[in-house]
Order: structure tokens, then sequence, then C-alpha cells
């Protein structure tokens, strides 16, 4: 039966249902029926709202005085509810609007997707979400809040202007570090096809910062595995530089190259104590969505 | 050293700049696809360029060697190697069957020996090779080598001496005009020395001789038979001459019939006379003991035997020739009659006829209108005086030493004649001959010539009565088998000895190969003999060694031994290349593999 759950369903099959906050939701629906649990952990004390019961909700939250007196269930929601401030940065670049396969999501609308489910997963556990879009330069930025309608907001924003032809990370962290005033969590989603050095030494900062960083590589199948093109001439849509192979003749150097590559990025953000990981675009959203729900259950 | 069978074909080893040209071109092939992680394929193609650049290079390697194996095995190459294999070879085997290979030797034929060393020969035969077989008469048979094995089989001794020589040098035409690297004549003979009387050429080609061991045993044979003269009237003789180490023994046969039996040394001839009551055409042989060579130990005659012929003798013949007459009557050569006449030429008004020149030169004119009407184209001429020599023709039965002429008409022919000339006086006709007459240039008599005076004018007349006027029976015709001989004018067919009848459709006619007296038949009639005998030198045995076998036989290279096992495995040694296809097309398949393997292993890791 867990092939009905929409996290577990294929990302181009779910995503033609229909649009990314639809969508969006229905993956999350999934993903929390599956953890059997509610994800929420924590509530502060400095009282801000009500909001109505949750299936899931910690029953010492209920204010029973209004549910005696009015016959309604609501919650106290508290300004300290807010257990993290996160901002998920995305990359919205050239390389981002590719796919290997017609029958595939290309990397940014996977991305795009995915970012839409992690903001809501992080919103219904009460986590401010904020987002930075980036291509060359910032192109988009929301500010992290946990206000009804910031998901909306985030959903929004993700239909902004963007794919310029490069991609530059360090400012859209350096943004989203800004964004976050005190210690929080940064989720870069991006296909990283960009200069290590430099978002290694951003990420740094951002963790010297005391924020918790967080990347997904997002990576199309035939990134992996160089398509089968016989003799031609590869060219970079953002760099337009070109390359001649013979895909047969070079595929085997090729995947130990991405596999080498894969590696140092790993190494490298575990060595300034980032989380990494690789999704690729024909894995079920359920799969990185777990992934991006893992490292926030590690962080107090 | 390499030979190409097909050179041509080496032009498509230049297929193999197709794989060159790709791998030089192959980057500007191809279309231009959009790749955002360029930069990992051109760190890829970075980091890994020298091992990418030595696989495509052994790629292209393997695809060209893969081209040019190819082409060259097409090209049918084929390469001088030590080890079993030999070069495609044109081998033309000549088997000495002559009658000397049937002599008997330690209880078998040496024939037998001869086709054992032929067959293994024939056996190392290749499918490449080209193969003939040649015997002593000269008949080429050509095929696989299990035909060839069949006909060495079946090959049988000639009843002669054949032509092996001919036939090596048929051999040596065969095998050269095979387009093969090799060429080889393989010759197996008993090695007869007078099988190999000269030097033989045998051109460019390579020659191994095979003959046996040790030396032929000692033969007697009959190496000459003949009935003196051809017809007999009614008496006659045989000649005969016997081949033989000591002595040997011997029996003559007429029709059937013992005529004669004796001992005869060596070199010492026999004649044995006879008056037998046969009449016609008859057959005869002159037998000696079987020994190891059975096809010689027979010699066939023939002779003609009719009653003594009827003559009369005028006056004007002189009494010189009535007494000859006489004595050749009371000697039962002749009787008195009215066939044929002897007289002067003055006198005779029918033929046959011996005619003589008249002793009254004023009957010259007289004589040759005789002549003239009787139609022999000879004239007498003016009358000669003077003492001249007279001599015989070579070939005459009887020789004509110390006759002299001193009154002689000599003799001028009509245009168109085909002199016979019995005998010349001063280098002039002075006997001449033709059918039914014979014409003396003098008178016989003392004073014209010494001719009637002396002892061989009898014996002489007898012989031309008997065989120059007398009924033309037909003549004799000696041949040994196989030998092409003219047809007789008149004959249609030939009579077998079982009595079969052969129609000679064609001018001349192969002589039969079974040794035998034969006839001419005319209708029903006999009008002539054909006798066939082996010829009389196939009977010496007398072996060559093997240094005197090689130098009779002149080729590119000539090899003779004794021994069987050596020949047959000398044969294609010289010829050791071995065909280079099957190891071509190999490498060609493990070069195929091998590129199968490398572009599969990478398919495979990527």
């Amino acid at each position: 039966m867990s092939t009905t759950r929409p996290d577990l369903l294929d990302p181009s099959t779910i995503a033609a249902l229909g649009r990314i906050e639809i969508v969006a939701r229905w993956i999350v629906d999934g993903f929390l029926t599956g953890l059997h649990r509610s994800p929420r952990k924590g509530f502060s004390v400095e009282f801000a709202e009500h909001r109505p019961y949750l299936p899931g909700d910690e029953l010492r939250y209920v204010d029973w005085k209004i549910a005696a007196r009015a016959d309604k269930w609501v919650v106290k929601q508290y300004e300290e509810e807010t257990n993290l401030r996160a901002t998920i940065v995305l990359d919205v670049s050239r390389s981002m609007a590719w796919r290997g396969d017609e029958s595939r999501l290309t990397k940014l609308a996977y991305a795009e997707r995915l970012a839409a489910a992690i903001a809501l997963l992080f919103l219904r556990q009460r986590d401010a979400v904020g987002l930075v879009r980036f291509d060359d330069m910032v192109r988009t930025s929301v500010p992290p809040r946990v206000r009804t309608g910031q998901w909306q907001r985030i959903v929004a924003a993700l239909d902004d202007p963007g794919a310029g032809h490069a991609s530059f990370a360090p400012a859209a962290l350096e943004q989203a570090g800004r964004l976050i005033l005190r210690r929080g969590m940064i989720v870069l989603i991006s296909d990283l096809l960009m200069d290590q050095p430099d978002v290694i030494s951003r990420v740094r900062a951002l963790r010297h910062a005391g924020h918790h960083v967080a990347v997904l590589h997002v990576l199309d199948p035939s990134e992996r595995d160089l398509p089968a093109r016989g003799d031609a001439l590869f060219f970079d849509p953002e760099s337009e530089v070109e390359v001649p192979a013979v895909s047969a003749d070079v595929r085997a150097a090729y995947r130990e190259t991405v596999d080498r590559a894969l590696g140092e990025w790993r190494d490298a953000l575990a060595g300034v104590g980032a989380a990494y990981e690789v999704v690729t675009t024909d894995a079920p959203f359920g799969v990185p969505l777990r992934r991006a729900f893992a490292m926030r259950q590690r962080l107090p | 050293m390499i030979d190409f069978l097909s050179p041509l074909w080496l032009v498509a080893g230049a297929a193999a700049a197709v794989p060159l040209l790709l791998h030089l071109l192959r980057r500007r092939i191809g279309a231009r696809v959009e790749f955002p992680a360029v930069r990992y394929l051109a760190r890829a193609e970075r980091e890994h360029s020298r091992k990418l650049r030595l696989r495509n290079l052994l790629l292209m390697l393997l695809r060209m060697a893969i081209v040019v194996l190819v082409a060259a095995a097409a090209a049918r190459p084929v390469l001088r190697v030590s080890g079993a294999g030999h070069a495609p070879t044109a081998l033309a085997v000549v088997l000495d069957n002559s009658l000397s290979t049937s002599v008997i030797v330690a209880g078998h034929p040496v024939l037998d020996d001869l086709r054992a060393r032929a067959a293994q020969v024939v056996r190392g035969v290749s499918p490449d090779d080209r193969v003939w077989l040649i015997t002593a008469d000269g008949v080429v048979r050509g095929g696989s080598r299990a035909a060839i094995l069949d006909d060495i089989a079946r090959t049988e001794p000639l009843a002669g001496a054949g032509d092996v020589e001919d036939a090596a040098a048929r051999a040596s035409t065969l095998a050269a005009s095979a387009a093969l690297p090799e060429r080889e004549v393989a010759v197996v003979t008993d090695g007869q020395a007078a099988a190999w009387p000269e030097p033989v050429s045998l051109g460019a080609v390579t020659v191994f001789a095979y003959r046996p061991r040790g030396d032929a045993p000692p033969n007697r044979a009959v190496v000459d038979a003949r009935a003196q003269p051809v017809r007999w009237t009614p008496g006659g003789a045989i000649q005969a001459r016997v081949m033989t180490p000591d002595s040997a023994t011997y029996r003559i046969t007429l029709e059937g019939r013992t005529l004669a039996r004796g001992t005869v040394t060596r070199d010492e001839p026999v004649l044995v006379r006879a008056a037998p009551p046969e009449r016609g055409w008859t057959t005869g042989s002159v037998e000696l003991e079987p020994d190891e060579l059975r096809g010689d130990d027979v010699r066939w005659f023939a002779t003609w035997i009719g009653p003594a012929p009827a003559v009369r003798v005028a006056a004007s013949a002189g009494p010189f020739a009535a007494g000859a007459l006489d004595a050749l009557v009371q000697g039962g050569r002749a009787r008195a009659g009215g066939d044929i006449t002897l007289a002067s030429a003055d006198e005779v008004t029918a033929l046959p006829a011996l005619l003589i020149a008249p002793a009254d030169p004023v009957k010259l004119g007289a004589a040759n209108r005789a002549l003239e009407r009787l139609g022999i184209p000879w004239r007498l001429g003016a009358a000669r005086h003077g003492e001249t020599s007279v001599r015989g023709a070579a070939n005459a039965p009887v020789p004509l030493s110390d006759v002299t002429a001193t009154l002689r008409y000599p003799l001028a022919p009509q245009p168109g004649t085909r002199p016979d000339t019995l005998a010349t006086a001063a280098g002039e006709p002075w006997i001449v001959s033709g059918p039914g007459y014979v014409l003396i240039a003098s008178p016989l008599s003392p004073d014209a010539t010494t001719f009637p005076v002396r002892a061989a004018f009898v014996p002489w007349l007898g012989d031309v009565l008997s065989q120059r006027l007398s009924a033309d029976a037909g003549l004799v015709t000696n041949a040994t088998p196989g030998a092409f001989v003219a047809r007789p004018a008149g004959a249609d067919a030939l009579e077998l000895p079982d009595g079969d009848r052969t129609p000679l459709p064609d001018d001349s006619l192969a002589a039969p190969a079974r040794p035998g007296a034969y006839f001419y038949l005319h209708g029903a009639t006999r009008v002539g003999a054909l006798v066939v005998n082996p010829e009389p030198f196939e009977s010496d045995l007398h072996r060559l060694d093997d240094a005197a076998l090689a130098a009779r036989l002149r080729g590119r290279r000539v090899t003779t031994t004794d021994d069987g096992a050596r020949f047959a495995s000398a044969v294609f040694a010289t010829a050791p290349r071995r065909p280079l296809v099957a190891p071509l097309l190999a490498a060609a398949v493990v070069a195929l593999v091998a590129e199968s393997a490398m572009v599969r292993g990478t398919r495979n890791a990527a």
C-alpha cells in the first residue's frame, strides 16, 4: 500500500497532477502519514496566538478553557514555539533547467517541488522557513517566518523569474545567513555546477555563525551516467564550453570522475560540518524529504 | 619469404585506412548536445586522456589489423616455415608402367613397388594442390587425390616401352602451367637405361625421381623374329635373334603348331627354313621359356605363303635366263606356266613380266613402244658401251656383288615416275621395278653384263619372281604397341587374333596394345598384316644409378633416390611453405574478439 503514498510516487507522475502547492501538500501529507506521529516537538512559553487543533498536536497545549467555553478545540501558540529558522537556498540557474530524458522532471522542477515540500514540512512543525532563489545573482529573498501564509509566499516566490546563465551560490548563502538573525538552518538545493572553493568558503562562514547547513545535490540520472549520444559535441548551456567526446569511449572515465567529484563535495562539506545528500531527479520526493527531515531532527 | 596466390586482394588492405580516418576525424563527427555537466566531462577527458588515447589507439590498431588480416587472408599468402604442411603445389606424377616394370623381383612385379611409391606421394596432396598422373604411354589423368589414387591402383603395365621421357616432359609442362607457387614432377621409374637414353629438359620444375634399389634380374628375350622373305612361294625362312646371357631354348610356331625347336647361345642368330603347307597370310611366333619378364618371351611374325610362280621364258631372254629358271623350277621356287613372262622388252605383250633390254640395238624402238604400250614409265636410251660396275640397292635381299655392265641402255623415267631402282650402273638406274614389271637395262648375255654368270643371279631371279612379279598379296607392317601406323590402301578393317574385326575409318590407326599378328582386311580378304611386338630395347633391363638418372633429368632441382620413404617425404619437403589463410583468419577473429571485448568492457564499465 505504500506505493499509493504520494511521496513515494514517481516524481514526474505526481508533478503532472497539479500545481506546486498541491503537489507539495500531497507529498508532505503522505510523508507525515508514513511517520505515524506528529513531527512537532517543543513549544515555547511566550503565548502568541491560538490556532485550530490538528491531529497530532499534544493535548497539553490544548486551551481547555476555550474548549469548555466555546466547545472549540484550539491550541495555544507561543512566539518561541518555533524551534528553528530555516532558509531554503534554491539554485535556479540555466543548468538546473535541464533533463536528460523527456520522461523526467528538469532538475529545477524537481528542486522547486522539493523546496515547497520541505518548506511545508518545516512549517508544519513550527519552524520558520524562508527562501532564497539565485542564479548568477540573488533573484528572490523571502525571509523566514512561521506565520500562516508563509508557505503560500514561498510557493509564489518559486514562480519569480530566474534561470540566468551562471550559478553563484556564495552570494545567495550570504543572503540566507543575513535572513537568519540567530542560529538556524540553511538548506542549499543545487546541482553544484559551480566552483567548489567559493561555496565551501561561504558554508564555512555560515557554520562559524552557528548555522546548520544541509546541501541537497540535485542530479539528473544522465549526469551520473553520460547519455549515449555516440560521437557528439557536448556544450555547457551556462558557459557555452564545448567538449567533443564519444560517449561510449569516455563513459567509464566520466562516471569515475563524477563519483570522485561527488566524493569531493561530500568530504569538503563534511570538513566544514555541513550535511550533504545526493538527490537524483528520478527518486520519489519522499526520499530527499526524509533526508531533509532527518537533518532537521538531528538539530536541537 | 611470403608469396601471395591472389595478390590482387591485397588492394583491399587499403580499407585499413578507414578506421584510421575515422580515428582522425572522429572529433569532427556528431551532433551538438546540451549537457550541463560538461565540466565533469572535460575533467574526465583531462584526467583520463592518456588512458583514453591509448584505448582509442588500440581500438584503431585492432580495427586496422582486422581489415589488413582479412585482406591478407583473401590474398592467400603462403609462408616458408618449418614443420608440417606445404605450399600449394602443382604435382605431376610420372608413373613408369613400361613393359620392363612388369619384371618380377622378389615375387612381385616392380610396378607394384612403383605404384606404392606414387600412391604414397599422392597421399600427401592437400586440397590446395593440383595433381596429375602421367603414365609411360603418355596418358594424362587429372582430378582429386582420391581419383588419382584410384588411377594409380588401376595402372597396368604396358606391352611395350612407351615413352617415359616424353611423359616426363609432358608432366613438366603440366606442372609449369599451373598458377601455383610450387611446381614439381615426381618420376617413379624402374630406372631402365634404355628408357632414358638421353637427357630430357624439364624446365623450371623441381624434380624428384625414385628408382628401385638394386639391379634388375637377368632377362632372356626374343628381340627379333621375321619371315624371310615376307612372301613364301612356298618356302621361306624364319630369322630370329634372342637376347640371353648364356643359352636359351626356343620354339617356333606357325599357326599355333610347333615348327621348330632349338637352343641358341648368346649372340647366335636363329635361322629356320621351312616350306609349310599353309597358304595365304599366316602368323607365327618365336617363344622362349618364361622368365622374370614375360612380356618379351614371345615375338610374333607374319608371312604370306603361296605356290611357286608360273613363268614362261622366251628365247629372246637368252640362255642364261632360261637356265636360271630351270634351276628355280628344280628347286621348287618356280614352275613352268604363263603367269609371268621373261623376255626381251620388245617381245613382251602383257604383265607381269621381267623385261630385258634387247640384244640388238635395232630393236630399241620396238622395245620402247612395248614399254609405252604396257604402261611402264621408263624408256631405254641409246646404247652405251664401256664396262661399268653395278651396285645393288641397299635393301636388296640378294646382294649384287662383282657385277659389271659393258653394254647398257640408260633408263630414263617418264615425268611423274616414282623410281623403284633395284640396281644402278654408273649412278644411273640399271634395274627398275614397278607394278607387275622388272626392267633390266642390259641384255642378259656375258658380252653385255656379268650379271647372268654371277652366283647371285639365280636367287635374285627367284626373289624377283616371287616377291615382285607374283600376285600382290599385301605387305607386313611392324609396329610397337600403341604406335600409330598408316592404314594400307584398300584396307577397311583389322582382323583381331580372336577373329573379330575392327573397322578402320581413318587413314591411320593405333596399333593394338596387345602384341600379336593382326591382318588388314578388304572385305573378307586379307590384304596385309600388322605385327605388334615390344621394342627390342625394352628387354634390356639394365638400370641407371642415381647419378646417371639425375643426369637424364634436367630440372630446376633434381633429387633421385632409391629410398621409398625418403622419396615420399622429400616431394613436399622442399615446399614446406604453409598456407597462412587459416592463421590470418584466426588472428583476425582474435583481433575482432579483442576489439569487441574492449568495446563491451567499456560499455559494461559504463
